[in-house]
């Protein structure tokens, strides 16, 4: 092979003086990488990183639309050798789905028979952002995507993404017209998950392997869960919506119980962030203080802090709820918020009942009482005269604790 | 070629191992996923910084070094300042070793070019493993230096081709 040699005069003479720059610079990455340990949020890093993210969408969005062509055909050629079983297999999985489907629309239409008997409200939709993938760091350590939807299209940190399977990620980093998202197979990420029949919570930790594992908050039950369980987002702390499907659980290891995903990252090509904000609770200074559930979101409140501000016992007033139409998660399973309460009957029903619940309001509801966001806001009625009744023990767990 | 031309080529050549060096990092964040994602994307910008590290560290000066890995760090969204660290580090020790790799046949730096992989997944292990407190698993790593190392030799040959004839050519 040809000797590069006529670079070996030059290059004695030249390795003393070019090292200082070297070394000097390799001293400057050291330091920003000590910064970025103890202030890693810091909004030089986060501006830098926004900028340099929306300033390579425009590309990377160029170049990623071929691949996904190539990648497609690619994908079809070899799925063309499976095609006779994946036929079977869809055609299974066909007659279930339809299955589902009419279970679906029989449950919807009870649903809404018992939304129309508890007055309620729905929040206008709105429409979650989609976005394509343009962009995806598969590093061995850092799992991230970028998409091609900023600031400008309603993005903010910490949104939830999905894609047709189930929970993708959270954007963590938003510029103006593309963002960031952490997958949840990244070490740091942190999502809040419930397993659906086992009705426990915990935080799914990302582990770089295909497979998260969820930990456990400690408590003195240990925490029993059986593969096959589905794990779904719980809402906790307020920055995604309850309910999205994030996987199943298939195995347990040292307590942490571990999940196959539902997303399929291989395959994510165009997502959804959900535009979704908590509800708040607000007080109302107008001499008394009422309770005010602003519901800005599909989720209902967490009916502790709306049970938190009984009005004084002065006359009995039905709680004025203001429901504001704002983005809303997606899909929108209905959250029973009780509307506004011009209802003349329900003073005069107050004297019956027990502190929370109007006694056919408790019957209705008793079905989806078991999960928490379900349950209907409780009537925060001035109910301190009112001695509970004896109807009150009899209500089924319409009383939220 | 008229002056103002010659020069302009001159500086185009000169600044080509950079812009494939970014080249390479913009590959990185593609989202190209071989084997349905299982192989992570070979990293380039290291075959970059040490080839031209060897055969011609006039055109792969620390600060391009430098502004590569930050591009990189950037775009994947690494904690910033570690892969500028990788590659500073292992442009450093390669400069040291490059009286030896000059001369030699493509095997042996292929070789050597498996211990400089070695030595940055190494350096990023550590890094990513503090700042996340666990001990990482090693697998997706290894696979990318596998790939890397295995990708070198064609790469290599492609951009010894580009050196020779584009390049150092007066």
């Amino acid at each position: 092979m040809v000797v590069l040699g006529q670079d070996r005069r030059e290059g004695l003479g030249r390795k003393a003086e070019s090292r200082v720059g070297l070394i000097l610079l390799t001293l400057v990455s050291a330091i920003l990488l000590l910064s970025s340990l103890y202030s890693a949020e810091a909004s030089v890093f986060k501006k830098a990183r926004e900028t340099v993210i929306d300033a390579a969408a425009p590309v990377l969005e160029l170049l990623a639309r071929p691949i996904a062509l190539v990648q497609s055909v690619v994908g079809s050629v070899r799925d063309y050798f499976h095609v006779l079983e994946e036929n079977e297999a869809l055609r299974e999985e066909n007659a279930e789905l339809r299955q589902w489907m009419n279970e679906a629309l029989a449950l919807r239409e009870i649903l809404s028979r018992y939304e129309r008997l508890q007055n309620y409200y729905k929040p206008l939709g709105a429409a979650p952002i989609d976005a394509f993938v343009v962009g995806e760091s598969n590093d061995a350590f850092v799992h991230s995507m970028i998409v091609n939807a900023g600031r400008n299209d309603g993005v903010a940190r910490g949104q939830a993404v999905v894609d047709d399977f189930g929970l993708v990620g959270r954007i963590v980093d938003a510029g103006g017209s593309a963002s960031r998202i952490l997958l949840l197979t990244d070490v740091q990420s942190r999502v809040p998950v419930y397993v659906e029949e086992a009705d426990i919570e915990g935080i799914l930790v990302g582990r770089t392997k295909a497979r998260p594992a969820i930990s456990f908050v400690e408590s003195s039950e240990p925490a029993e869960f059986s593969p096959g369980q589905r794990v779904l987002t719980s809402g906790a702390g307020g920055t995604l919506p309850r309910g999205l499907p994030v996987g199943v659980v298939v195995a347990e290891r040292e307590g942490e119980a571990i999940v196959d995903l539902y997303a399929n990252y291989a395959r994510a090509r165009l997502v959804r962030v959900i535009n979704y904000a908590f509800p708040t609770v607000e007080l109302m200074k107008e001499g008394v203080p009422q309770p005010v559930i602003e519901d800005r979101a599909v989720k209902s409140p967490p009916p502790s802090s709306a049970a938190a501000e009984p009005p004084p016992a002065s006359e009995p007033r039905a709680p004025a709820v203001r429901v504001e139409p704002a983005p809303a998660s997606e899909p929108p399973p209905p959250a029973p918020v009780q509307a506004v309460d011009e209802n003349p009957a329900e003073p005069a029903q107050t004297d019956d009942e027990g502190p929370f619940l109007p006694p056919e309001e408790a019957a209705a509801p008793s079905a989806p009482a078991n999960e928490v966001e379900s349950q209907p806001t409780p009537q925060i009625e001035p109910q301190d005269e009112a001695p509970p009744s004896d109807e009150a023990p009899e209500e089924p767990g319409g009383e939220p604790q | 070629m008229s002056r103002r031309a010659e020069g302009f080529s001159r500086l185009a050549k000169a600044a080509t191992p950079t812009l494939l060096g970014f080249i390479g990092v913009l590959i990185l964040a593609l989202p190209v996923r071989f084997a349905e994602g299982f192989v992570p994307t070979p990293l380039l910008p290291l075959v970059v910084v040490f080839f031209w590290s060897i055969y011609g560290p006039s055109y792969m000066p620390a600060a391009s070094t430098f502004l590569m890995g930050l591009l990189q760090d950037l775009l994947t969204g690494g904690p910033l300042g570690l892969w500028p660290a990788v590659y500073l580090s292992t442009q450093y020790i390669v400069l040291s070793q490059r009286s030896y790799f000059i001369g030699r046949e493509q095997k042996v730096v292929w070789i050597g070019f498996t211990f400089a992989a070695a030595g940055a997944a190494l350096i990023l292990w550590l890094v990513m493993s503090l700042m996340s407190e666990t001990l990482l698993p090693l697998g997706g790593l290894v696979y990318q230096m596998v790939a890397t190392v295995a990708l070198y030799p064609l790469v290599a040959a492609g951009f010894s081709h580009l050196h020779r004839r584009v390049i150092v050519e007066a």
